[in-house]
């Protein structure tokens, strides 16, 4: 049992990584990014292309990281702006469709160019013992990783004023105004660290199993479904959720098998929703 | 903020003005006719090619996809992520109905019919009860999407899985032939439109119109909010699941791909926002356009899906309230400017009287 506890939680950190750089840019900007998979796929293949090229693993990582940050940036100069324009459901459904359409031409791309290419980070050596079940290092390592980066997180929404300026935002945007902080700029700064918040979704999830040119769409669902259970805008909300979710996931795997455990998962998915429409750490109550 | 997630405020994307609630009976006849007519000449351009032809009954399908999700999203802002789901569930339920249990095939279309209404109705009352917003109700059918989708293809010994399902049932009857199952096809479209459109005119048009403008003053002026969105639901996706279940026994083979989200939902949301979400015909332009789009497109394989995601970011930046809306407003423009400079004195009855020509052309 401890070894099926600790199995959800690593996949259950990697369902946190994957919801926070979505639900950030939901609840800032009411903006529904479906290239979100996209940008982790791209910067997956701007690591592997980097270490192609003879580049050493960490700074190839680096790279990879600062792809996802430029990747969210030029989202943000280009088709962020026509849909700021617009306002609340219509936003939503404009950001849907645009981004949509920047999923589909990236994934036609990379299916053109690169069909066979996937990212594979594994990391060698035998099994660790943690409270005497032998786990993988990638896993270990992957987990390290989500884990520091949401301690960072956390730290910077609690502790420096251009978090707290983003929170404010998230939390009332005409507020936010008349105290000066400029929406605009919290936007594209979010965009940009959701950019490199799939980035490392890619990098971590590459440890554990390899990451292909066709990832793209199954990381945004997950990632949507994620974001919404644990409450839209909730970097909070996104861990909880990936937390349950994948001990609920790793539970039905071990115990009942088969195709069921996803449906058992997305029935849980969506009994959440219904018992709490705001999500369980949602903002709304 | 909170509208973003409650969803109850009137929107810029969907629909626009709105005038044909005024539109007479034989207009409505009439140009439900005229459409019908004009999609009816296809086979005499493209009737010799087998390949064609498939592509054609293909769109006619998705443009009945698209008549059914409009009338649930268009008109009462459901935003129903399941419309593959849906008619995946006519398309299984009828073929399993007819092979497996043995029933004949009309039967077997009406009680899938029944099957995927009574889901999407169920969905809807769902979502009225726990008072789901826009981006909740597209979350839970998503869901209910992917959950569909895991059950073909772990259910094989009914579904067959990931090859698909066979159907024996019409194998010899005029359903396989080459020409006769467009036009089958086209009496669902046609008898889809006028369904929407007499319930346009009707007290439900009405009822939907005030929900959408404005949820919670139509609420306060007696409407019975809940009770017309489960209506879209049940009638929607009715349509979707008949759709589905008549397009299975004329292709002979379905598959989970066949009724898949990015096969089905997405080009039905792309194309429902190009023709114009809520309008009557915008759904048969958005599904005529993208099926001549896609097929012209096929001969650059793996760019196709390239140019498509192009052209999609080009259009909705273009004009991202789709195409009859934007035509509408840019007529009753230029036709008012035109009688400001002839008769500024008689402004308001010049304008008045070329909108209602304009809207039996137009819409």
């Amino acid at each position: 049992m401890t070894a099926v506890i600790l199995d959800g939680m690593v996949l259950g950190l990697q369902f946190g990584l994957l919801a926070t750089g979505l639900t950030l840019v939901y609840g800032l900007g009411g903006v529904l990014n479906l290239a979100y998979g996209q940008m982790a796929v791209i910067s997956a293949m701007v690591v592997l292309f980097a270490m192609d090229a003879g580049i050493p693993v960490l700074p190839a990582v680096g790279i990879g990281l600062v792809a996802g940050g430029l990747i969210g940036l030029f989202l943000d100069l280009t088709i962020m702006r026509p849909i700021y324009r617009a306002q609340g459901e219509a936003r939503v459904l404009l950001s849907l469709l645009l981004t949509l359409g920047v999923a589909f031409i990236v994934d036609g791309f990379l299916n053109w160019r690169y069909p066979l290419k996937a990212l594979n980070l594994f990391i060698g050596g035998g099994a660790v013992e943690i409270l005497g079940v032998p786990m993988r290092r990638g896993s270990l390592w992957a987990s390290g990783i989500t884990l520091v980066t949401f301690a960072i997180l956390f730290a910077f929404f609690r502790f420096t004023n251009l978090g707290r300026a983003v929170r404010s935002v998230i939390e009332d945007e005409e507020g936010a105004k008349l105290v000066g902080i400029d929406p605009r700029r919290m936007l594209r700064l979010i965009l940009v660290l959701s950019g490199v918040l799939a980035a490392l979704v890619a990098i971590t999830r590459s440890m554990v199993i390899p990451v292909d040119v066709q990832a793209g769409f199954s990381i945004t669902v997950f990632a949507l479904i994620v974001a919404v259970v644990g409450g839209l805008g909730s970097v909070p909300g996104a861990l909880l959720a990936g937390i349950i979710l994948g001990i609920i996931n790793t539970i039905a795997a071990t115990y009942i098998g088969t195709f069921l455990s996803l449906v058992i998962l997305l029935v849980a998915a969506a009994v959440t929703i219904l018992i709490r429409p705001s999500g369980l750490l949602g903002v709304k109550g | 903020m909170s509208d973003r997630f409650t969803g109850t405020t009137g929107t810029s994307l969907v629909g626009g003005t709105e005038r044909h609630a005024s539109r007479s009976l034989s207009t409505l006849f009439a140009s439900v006719a005229g459409v019908a007519a004009a999609l009816a000449l296809a086979p005499l351009w493209v009737g010799d090619s087998r390949v064609l032809m498939g592509v054609a009954v293909l769109g006619l399908t998705f443009a009945c996809y698209t008549i059914g999700f409009n009338l649930i999203f268009g008109s009462t802002g459901q935003l129903f992520l399941c419309v593959g789901a849906l008619a995946g569930i006519g398309g299984y339920s009828g073929a399993i109905l007819a092979d497996t249990v043995g029933l004949s095939i009309i039967v077997s279309v009406l009680l899938a019919t029944l099957a995927a209404g009574l889901s999407g109705g169920l969905l809807s009352w769902i979502a009225v009860r726990r008072s789901l917003g826009v981006i909740f109700t597209g979350i839970i059918t998503l869901i209910f999407s992917l959950t569909f989708e895991t059950l073909l293809l772990g259910l094989g010994e009914l579904t067959g899985g990931e090859n698909g399902f066979l159907i024996e049932s019409g194998s010899d009857t005029f359903l396989r032939e080459q020409i006769p199952p467009y036009y089958l096809m086209l009496a669902l479209v046609a008898s889809f439109l006028l369904v929407h459109g007499l319930l346009r005119r009707s007290h439900i048009g009405w009822a939907f119109r005030a929900l959408r403008d404005d949820e919670v003053a139509a609420e306060l002026a007696g409407v019975n909010v809940a009770r017309y969105r489960i209506y879209a639901g049940l009638i929607g996706s009715a349509m979707l699941g008949m759709a589905g279940a008549t397009y299975a026994f004329t292709e002979g083979r379905i598959s989970p791909n066949t009724f898949g989200f990015a096969e089905v939902d997405v080009v039905v949301i792309v194309m429902l926002a190009f023709g114009g979400i809520g309008t009557l015909f915008g759904p048969i332009l958005g599904a005529v356009t993208f099926t001549i789009i896609d097929e012209v497109l096929i001969e650059f394989g793996q760019l196709r899906l390239v140019i498509l995601g192009a052209l999609i970011v080009v259009l909705f930046l273009w004009i991202p309230r789709g195409v009859v809306p934007t035509v509408r407003s840019t007529v009753e423009k230029r036709r008012r400017r035109k009688s400001d400079d002839s008769q500024p004195d008689q402004d308001q009855q010049e304008t008045l009287q070329p909108l209602g020509e304009m809207n039996n052309k137009g819409g």
